[in-house]
């Protein structure tokens, strides 16, 4: 057998568990979303012609949630990646107890996002929780941080930037280790300030791994479920909803299978535009460049 | 607080401590203008300690750098002008052979003009101006060296440190590129600290070896001087291969007699046993077994060993050690 053959047999066990858990429910996605099946059809599959894309393009919900799901992730994978950078440069540098404090750093991302939301949550309470209570000591009253819009979505993207910055800061942390000392070296003997040698030297050489930070961040955050579901449930008044829950929604509460489909199907669409536009973003601007780095 | 000194580099009492450990204790080092002194050591002696101190890349723990009199041990790095090749080259792999070059230039806020100006006459100089494009990753290990040498020649640097600049590559090579290393470095108007553990590539490029050993500075000298008058055991043995024979003769002094200085012949004082012979195609090596333990002898390539060798040499040829200390003793 050619070696190709032998390849693709191996590959095979993998291909066909792959197809199985990710192109099956897409092919029942897409056969589900040219079918009412809700309550109304009691729940059985009956074609209605493309009706429910139709109405997806009318739904002003599904366009709402679009943008506010794609600033969510925009706001809180930018804030992630600086805030990211700024912690893997300072765990980077020989400090005292740099282990632990590695350790230490990565333990929101251990968390589970539901068990950190509540947290949260519990955090913002009104009236009883820490930060309210802090207020009240400090002479202030009481105020409902869940209950206005503009609030609420600061302080989801600050629980996400919370809960993923670690990842984040690991995996550039990563990357500055594979960066030589004695570059550095070379460079500050040529008398670059500290700043300089960040721009010239650690940023364009650490392109390959932020790339990789902001595609994985990306694709998550994208498609934010739990922690929305679990702090705000999409409130208030939807200010908050995203894509998923929304795709959620409509399966789990309205029972509008076909809708449901329609939606995750639609979701899965423009996740997949977002990452392969970031991507080739991201190649343009020095990716492709960087591989080419060898011994 | 320098009292006036000679023009060039000088290390006083230079010390660096890590912890508990002296890396480098108190070494006193001058290099005039022009010249070029070899750190020779073997590993974790020290020599490549001593060149990140004159750097400023590690601080030090006491002792002074000075050049042209002038103090440089609190400054940074940056204000040092001192150039530096170092071993692994510390090329930027995300920038051309050209880019290379001009990242420090632009670091120092040179207009354009003159940076592409110093950057053409030095690819020229070494050769490079096809390359100029190139990245690290698509260089061989010499074109990569040469480049790292264009790097520091550039900025026209006040001190030249050279930190183990050839040992990454082919010993063919390492050969070929000492001429032009000196031809490159030496001889202009700035010292030269070149670090290497190989002691032909010191005695090719130096023209003062100075041999470290724990930190301390063993000898500083001639290559010659070093050889023929070495300070102690540890100089005597460092340098010259086959190494020096060195023998257990009386109680408390040691002889110490280097393999070429020992003559073969049966009026010799010291009856031997030929124990095996490694023709070396210009010379060969003699193991002989004598009452003081086996002893060391080159000679020419085609004389055949007497059947019943006897041992000579030339009184001025020999080195006496102190057993314990390995201090150097009078004949």
């Amino acid at each position: 057998m050619k070696s190709r053959t032998v390849a693709l047999v191996l590959m095979l066990p993998a291909l066909l568990l792959l197809a199985a858990v990710f192109v099956y429910p897409l092919l029942r996605y897409g056969w589900l979303s040219l079918h009412a099946s809700s309550v109304l059809t009691g729940l059985v599959p009956v074609p209605n012609g493309g009706a429910n894309w139709g109405r997806l393009l009318d739904d002003a919900r599904f366009w709402t949630d679009a943008g506010q799901t794609l600033r969510f992730a925009l706001c809180s994978v930018a804030l992630e990646l600086v805030g990211g950078l700024a912690l893997a440069l300072l765990l980077h540098r020989p400090l005292r107890g740099r282990g632990p404090l590695r350790a230490l750093t990565l333990l929101p991302w251990a968390l589970p996002t539901t068990v950190m939301a509540l947290g949260w949550r519990w955090i913002l309470n009104d009236p009883h929780g820490p930060l309210n209570a802090a207020i009240r000591s400090l002479g202030g009253s009481s105020y409902g941080f869940l209950s206005t819009p503009a609030t609420t979505w600061f302080f989801v993207v600050l629980a996400d930037v919370w809960k993923t910055m670690p990842f984040v800061a690991l995996l550039l942390l990563a990357g500055l280790q594979t960066i030589p000392l004695d570059l550095e070296e070379a460079l500050r003997l040529e008398g670059a300030s500290r700043l300089q040698i960040l721009r010239r030297l650690t940023l364009p050489l650490l392109v390959p791994y932020i790339s990789l930070a902001v595609l994985f961040r990306l694709a998550q955050a994208l498609g934010v479920f739990d922690l929305i579901q679990v702090l705000t449930g999409g409130g208030p008044a939807g200010s908050t909803e995203s894509l998923a829950l929304y795709a959620y929604l409509n399966a789990m509460r309205f029972l509008d299978f076909g809708y449901a489909s329609t939606v995750m199907l639609a979701t899965f669409l423009l996740l997949l535009v977002s990452l392969g536009g970031g991507w080739l973003l991201l190649r343009r601007h020095g990716l492709a460049r960087t591989t080419e780095r060898a011994a | 607080m320098s009292t006036s000194s000679a023009a060039g580099l000088e290390l006083r009492q230079l010390c660096r401590k890590v912890g508990d450990r002296r890396l480098l204790d108190g070494l006193d080092l001058q290099v005039a203008p022009g010249e070029c002194v070899a750190l020779l050591g073997p590993s974790g002696c020290g020599k490549s300690t001593t060149l990140r101190l004159v750097a400023g890349l590690d601080p030090a723990s006491g002792g002074q750098v000075l050049l042209d009199g002038v103090d440089l041990t609190g400054r940074s790095p940056g204000e040092r002008q001192v150039a530096m090749v170092f071993q692994s080259y510390a090329l930027y792999p995300h920038l051309s052979v050209e880019g290379n070059l001009d990242l420090g230039l632009k670091v120092r806020g040179l207009p354009p003009r003159e940076r592409q100006q110093r950057i053409d006459a030095t690819l020229e100089l070494l050769q490079l101006g096809e390359l100029r494009q190139r990245r690290p990753a698509q260089l061989s290990g010499g074109q990569r060296q040469r480049v790292a040498l264009a790097r520091a020649l550039l900025r026209h640097p006040r001190i030249v440190l050279l930190d183990e600049p050839m040992s990454n590559l082919d010993a063919q090579l390492r050969e070929d590129l000492r001429p032009e290393l000196r031809r490159l470095l030496c001889g202009r108007e700035q010292p030269v600290i070149y670090v290497t553990h190989d002691q032909q590539e010191a005695v090719g490029m130096a023209d003062r070896i100075a041999l470290l050993e724990a930190g301390r500075l063993q000898q500083v000298g001639s290559p010659r001087e070093l050889y023929t008058n070495p300070a102690n055991r540890f100089v005597a043995s460092f340098l010259g291969r086959p190494a020096i024979n060195l023998l257990a003769v009386e109680p408390g002094r040691q002889l110490g007699l280097r393999p070429e200085h020992i003559h073969l012949g049966g009026d010799g004082t010291v009856a031997a046993r030929l124990l095996r012979r490694e023709w070396w195609g210009h010379q060969q090596l003699l193991w002989l077994q004598t009452h003081w333990g086996a002893v060391r002898v080159l000679t020419g390539p085609e004389a055949p060993p007497p059947p019943e060798p006897r041992l000579s040499w030339q009184r001025q040829h020999e080195l006496w050690f102190d057993p314990d200390s390995g201090a150097r003793l009078p004949p």
